[in-house]
């Protein structure tokens, strides 16, 4: 193999521009992937790998309900043969009191025993093991309840009926990783205390844990199925701390995988930047090349050199990526803020260095393909030509395309861990290109045909059919690119729009819930009016149409799922935003159902997730009792807000003498609020409260963080967009400089050539953000119809402020790289046509 | 005798090209009357073209001066010289430099838009009936023969009705067959719009036609073409 590096550096030195433009598209296509992964790294190492910390036990045993005999039997059995130690925890919403009750706060109650935890750490501020520090009669606190309650250590909290000291602050919990998950601070208990609480009543939203501690981790496996025999079926579940799926583990696979998602699309948009500058470089070095091969170079010397140099630009690229990579790693704190698990470094490890190298050079293969395999087009007759005739269809570019599209299948696959929805990504971001594409040839050909007023503009049009222009590539990118992220902002919007900014002034802010039967007019008493209270039934959904549901399918669900515990209530009415749209009212045809079979009435959403339809036989195992349910309506909520709902409605003979609590939803000034939970809570300590304003508060906050950060990633994809665009006007850069030349020659100014080529960038841009702000409205409607299921707002000034946006960027980025093109003096290049 | 329609004097250009230094004009001074058919001739690397680019607008001297209509050029900048090169000048080059992207009306009716001439399809078309290329008029550069390619070149160049035109080796990138029927069209052309021809070339048969010749040596005027 014969390498001229002479040759070589020659070529690199006079590649200019184009080198570096490849060498930044190498670097973005790898800069975001290697820093998600390496974060993902260390968020699954924080949360999986040290999964018995996170989780506290080597096996997990979790309910609603007091663990079950049976269960409990089996435990102590293996306890008593020395395979096991047990710990139980009780964990709750409540809200606690000042020993003066004169402010309230909702808290994250933790019941645990002396030993707690087996595993993990739990820092106090004062230095001392949480069992030392917890005596009865005595709380650990999170510093937030002493800043929200302007208490202190050694001052008392009143919890239900219990007034507890506080003993010590927690400055660290490896089992709480994160704190925006969570409605409130949380606060330590002893478990000798928890009985005298009186919170445990009927219908109390308590988890009941059981932290096992095996003796040979390596069995955990082995006993978890043992136990699973004797658990009860989809009411208790026995887990390994490797395979219980925590809220935070839940919550950073979606937000890992969907930005990885805009990852892949910015890798697979600098690919298309990298084909394009190669292209042009190539393009620009086509007489060199017909020249070389005219004094006998082969194909395969010619291809040597190219791949050396291509190689070497990748290895660059790669290197900056790496380094790039590091510092959006670095980064991160600063996007996520405290929704980062504690715990999580932001160290560069070798197998993210490692990572980025086989990246990059995949990478490069897959996209420098079709450029490289050009060479061999080049005949040495092109030395005498002036002109580039239409180039003739081959298979190349299929058989690139077919690469570069398995290439991304394997890496979507690699990346989301999900082969179905992997294909399904890929299938979307290829129908997403095969559209637009096809769009963009349509307009493109219908533009063609139109019949534009000034020459400067049919000029513009004319430039965009320029041989190498690659006009529908860098509308594609383009659209891709604006679509993601004016889809994330309309997304935002909707989500603020329908939960924060128009919640009505009068709707309900303040949910109280756990109220017990005999506690209804107290609870009116307090309240100060007659508010309406819902009865809430706790049961368990067991088969539709006798087909059983499956809890362990059923969690895997990225929506809401029908394996877990549900709330039922029953009623003889449509509430005031409540439609029927299967059936013709709440419990038609009652008196036509079999004995035995009772009345139900459906939400559309829970109906759509359970392919529920009118006369559908549903069983629910209602506390023990299984009835079995007729579908005989579905209900459709007329405004998407946070007001109660039910998904399942019985009619009132069904249920009325099932055990039960009551729910209510109060409307209250806001400044109101926090005295009534604090009146509640001391009348009532056992009914938990939430501030829905609050609520709301947290959750637009979350919005907007997880905004930026998603924006922060799809800006990468806007930017390969722009490289592309760049990489297109180098690789046409000696058409653009003849057709300036003619256009001068023939009695143009500078102002005309300016004209046109500032009419083409914005055409490109005009077509492509009108296609982006199509395809944008349409996946936000989609997703927010059906996903979220709240009313779409499309939001048109965002739209036209991305169009406008999109064109005073493009046409600034084409004017900038144009800039040598318009200064460009005829006989200059007339010299340069002329050989001398 | 009127005012010439282009006069050059004392013009000299050269290049610098690594440590070397290039004189291709050398002092040159000349005037061309309206209607004449002037022919440049001389050796390859004698500097016709050069002095062509120079005459034109198209570059700058080194030293000296040119008038063009009256009008001192030298210091002209481009966009000065633009509407001087749409009105007053056209230009037929050896290697054609049709824009690709246009058909041949198109590329034809280029600089009579430019112009905001409302009349422009009308005259291409009638300039695309006289050289017999009507049936390509949609056609583009790569889609047509050297010597139509030329035929179109000569029509952009005239529909302006400009006072002068500027032809570099028109002929070089064509058969002998092509040649004779684009010099033709050229000459007749010239009758027709009564315009100014200044032609570089290095064909004695072209030469021969001409109203004068001037011949080129080494980048000076050994010969200004009057009788003496």
């Amino acid at each position: 193999m014969m390498i001229h590096y002479r040759f070589l550096l020659e070529e690199l030195r006079y590649g200019g521009k184009q080198v570096i433009t490849f060498v930044i598209c190498v670097a973005l296509s790898i800069a975001t992937l290697t820093a998600l992964n390496s974060f993902r790294r260390d968020v699954h190492g924080s949360l999986i790998d040290e999964a018995r910390e996170l989780q506290g036990g080597d096996i997990i045993i979790h309910a609603h309900q007091p663990i079950s005999d049976k269960l409990q039997l089996a435990v102590d059995s293996l306890a008593q043969q020395n395979y096991l130690k047990q710990q139980k925890t009780f964990e709750f919403y409540t809200v606690v009191l000042s020993e003066i009750k004169d402010s309230s706060l909702l808290s994250s109650i933790k019941a645990v025993e002396s030993a707690y935890p087996f595993f993990g750490t739990i820092t106090l501020t004062s230095g001392l093991q949480l069992g030392e520090a917890l005596e009865p009669g005595t709380v650990v606190v999170a510093q937030e309840v002493l800043d929200r309650l302007d208490r202190a250590i050694g001052d008392r909290l009143i919890i239900g009926d219990v007034a507890f000291t506080i003993a010590d602050v927690v400055a660290f919990e490896s089992m709480r990783p994160v704190s925006f998950l969570s409605f409130g601070p949380r606060i330590f208990i002893s478990m000798t205390d928890l009985d005298q609480l009186g919170l445990l009543g009927r219908g109390s939203r308590v988890e009941h844990e059981l932290l096992l501690q095996l003796s040979e981790p390596g069995d955990a496996e082995d006993i978890t199925k043992i136990l699973s025999a004797s658990a009860v079926p989809r009411v208790e579940r026995v887990e390994t701390a490797a395979s219980a799926r925590s809220r935070v583990r839940t919550f950073f696979d979606n937000l890992l995988f969907f930005l990885s998602c805009i990852s892949i699309l910015t890798l697979m948009l600098s690919g298309i930047g990298m084909q394009g500058s190669l292209s042009a470089i190539l393009y620009q070095k086509q007489k060199v090349i017909a020249v070389t091969k005219a004094f006998g170079a082969s194909n395969r010397f010619l291809l040597t050199q190219y791949l050396i140099m291509v190689s070497f630009m990748g290895a660059f690229g790669s290197l900056i990526g790496i380094g790039l990579g590091y510092t959006i790693k670095r980064l991160f704190p600063l996007l996520l803020g405290d929704l980062v698990p504690q715990g999580v470094g932001y160290a560069f490890h070798p197998a993210d260095t490692l990572e980025g190298i086989v990246l990059g050079i995949l990478v490069v293969t897959v996209f420098t393909l079709l450029p490289l395999h050009r060479l061999g087009t080049v005949k040495p007759v092109m030395i005498f030509r002036h002109e580039t005739g239409a180039a003739k269809r081959q298979a190349a570019p299929i058989i690139t395309g077919i690469i570069c599209s398995l290439f991304l299948s394997l890496l979507v696959i690699r990346q989301i861990d999900d082969v179905k929805i992997g294909i399904f990504f890929v299938l979307g971001l290829v129908l997403l290109i095969a559209t637009v594409s096809l769009t963009a040839s349509a307009c493109l050909w219908l533009l063609k045909r139109a019949p534009l007023p000034t020459l400067a503009l049919r000029q513009a049009a004319k430039s965009l059919y320029r041989p190498g222009n690659a006009s529908r590539s860098i509308i594609v990118t383009l659209t891709s690119a604006i679509s993601v992220l004016l889809v994330i902002f309309l997304l935002k919007l909707n989500l603020f729009a329908t939960f924060i900014e128009s919640y009505p002034e009068n709707a309900p802010n303040l949910f109280c819930i756990d109220i017990q039967q005999d506690q209804k007019d107290l609870f009116q008493a307090v309240v100060g009016e007659e508010v309406l209270l819902f009865p809430v039934i706790r049961a368990r959904l067991l088969s539709i149409n006798d087909q059983p549901i499956d809890p362990v399918q059923e969690r895997e669900r990225k929506t809401d799922n029908l394996g877990r515990e549900f709330n039922l209530t029953y009623r003889e009415n449509l509430l005031d935003d409540e439609i029927i749209i299967g059936g013709n009212s709440l419990f038609e045809g009652t008196e036509r159902l079999p004995p035995g079979v009772v009345a139900l009435s459906v939400l559309d959403s829970i109906a759509e997730i359970g392919e529920i339809e009118l006369d559908d036989r549903m069983r629910f195992n209602i506390q023990g009792v299984e009835i079995e349910a007729q579908v005989t309506s579905i209900r459709s909520r007329t405004e998407s807000r946070l007001y109660p709902f039910f998904y399942f409605v019985f009619e009132p003979a069904t249920l009325e003498a099932a055990p039960q609590t009551f729910f209510s939803a109060i409307h209250l000034p806001r400044e109101l609020i926090p005295d009534m939970i604090t009146a509640i809570v001391a009348q009532l300590p056992n009914v938990s409260t939430i501030n829905v304003a609050d609520v709301a508060d947290r959750f637009g906050q979350l919005m907007k963080r997880l905004s930026v950060v998603i924006t922060f990633f799809a800006s990468f994809s806007i930017m390969a967009g722009c490289l592309i665009l760049i990489s297109t006007i180098f690789a046409t850069r000696l058409d653009r400089i003849r057709e300036t030349v003619y256009y001068k020659v023939l009695g143009a100014d500078s102002n005309f050539v300016l004209l046109v080529l500032t009419c083409e960038h914005a055409m490109l841009a005009l077509f492509s953000s009108i296609m982006a702000v199509i395809f944008a409205e349409v996946a936000a409607w989609l997703i927010c119809t059906t996903v979220f299921n709240i009313v779409y707002q499309p939001h048109w000034y965002v739209a036209g402020l991305t169009v406008v946006c999109s064109i005073v960027l493009v046409i600034m980025i084409g004017l900038t790289s144009s800039f040598g093109i318009i200064q460009q003096r005829p006989a200059v290049y007339l010299r340069q046509q002329n050989g001398t | 005798m009127s005012d010439p329609i282009l006069r050059a004097a004392h013009i000299s250009k050269h290049y610098t090209i690594g440590e070397r230094r290039a004189i291709v004009l050398n002092d040159i001074s000349m005037q061309l009357e309206a209607g004449e058919f002037a022919v440049i001739s001389g050796a390859s690397g004698s500097g016709k073209t050069t002095l062509l680019t120079v005459l034109s607008g198209l570059d700058k001297p080194s030293n000296g001066r040119v008038w063009l209509d009256t009008q001192d050029i030298t210091d002209f900048d481009e966009n000065r010289l633009a509407p001087l090169r749409n009105r007053l000048i056209g230009f037929v080059f050896q290697a054609f430099h049709l824009v690709p992207s246009l058909t041949s009306m198109e590329n034809i009716m280029f600089p009579a838009e430019l112009n905001r001439d409302p009349d422009a399809t009308e005259k291409a078309s009638q300039l695309l009936h006289r050289v017999g290329l009507w049936e390509q008029r949609h056609n583009r550069p790569e889609q047509l023969s050297g010597g139509e390619k030329q035929r179109v070149a000569i029509c952009r160049a005239l529909i302006n009705n400009p006072q002068l035109v500027f032809a570099d080796e028109p002929t070089g990138n064509l058969d002998s067959e092509n040649s004779r029927e684009v010099v033709e069209l050229l000459l007749e052309l010239q009758q027709e719009f009564n315009t100014t021809l200044l032609l570089a070339t290095h064909s004695s048969e072209i030469s021969d036609r001409a109203d004068r010749v001037l011949s080129l040596h080494d980048g000076r005027l050994v010969d200004n073409g009057y009788r003496q």
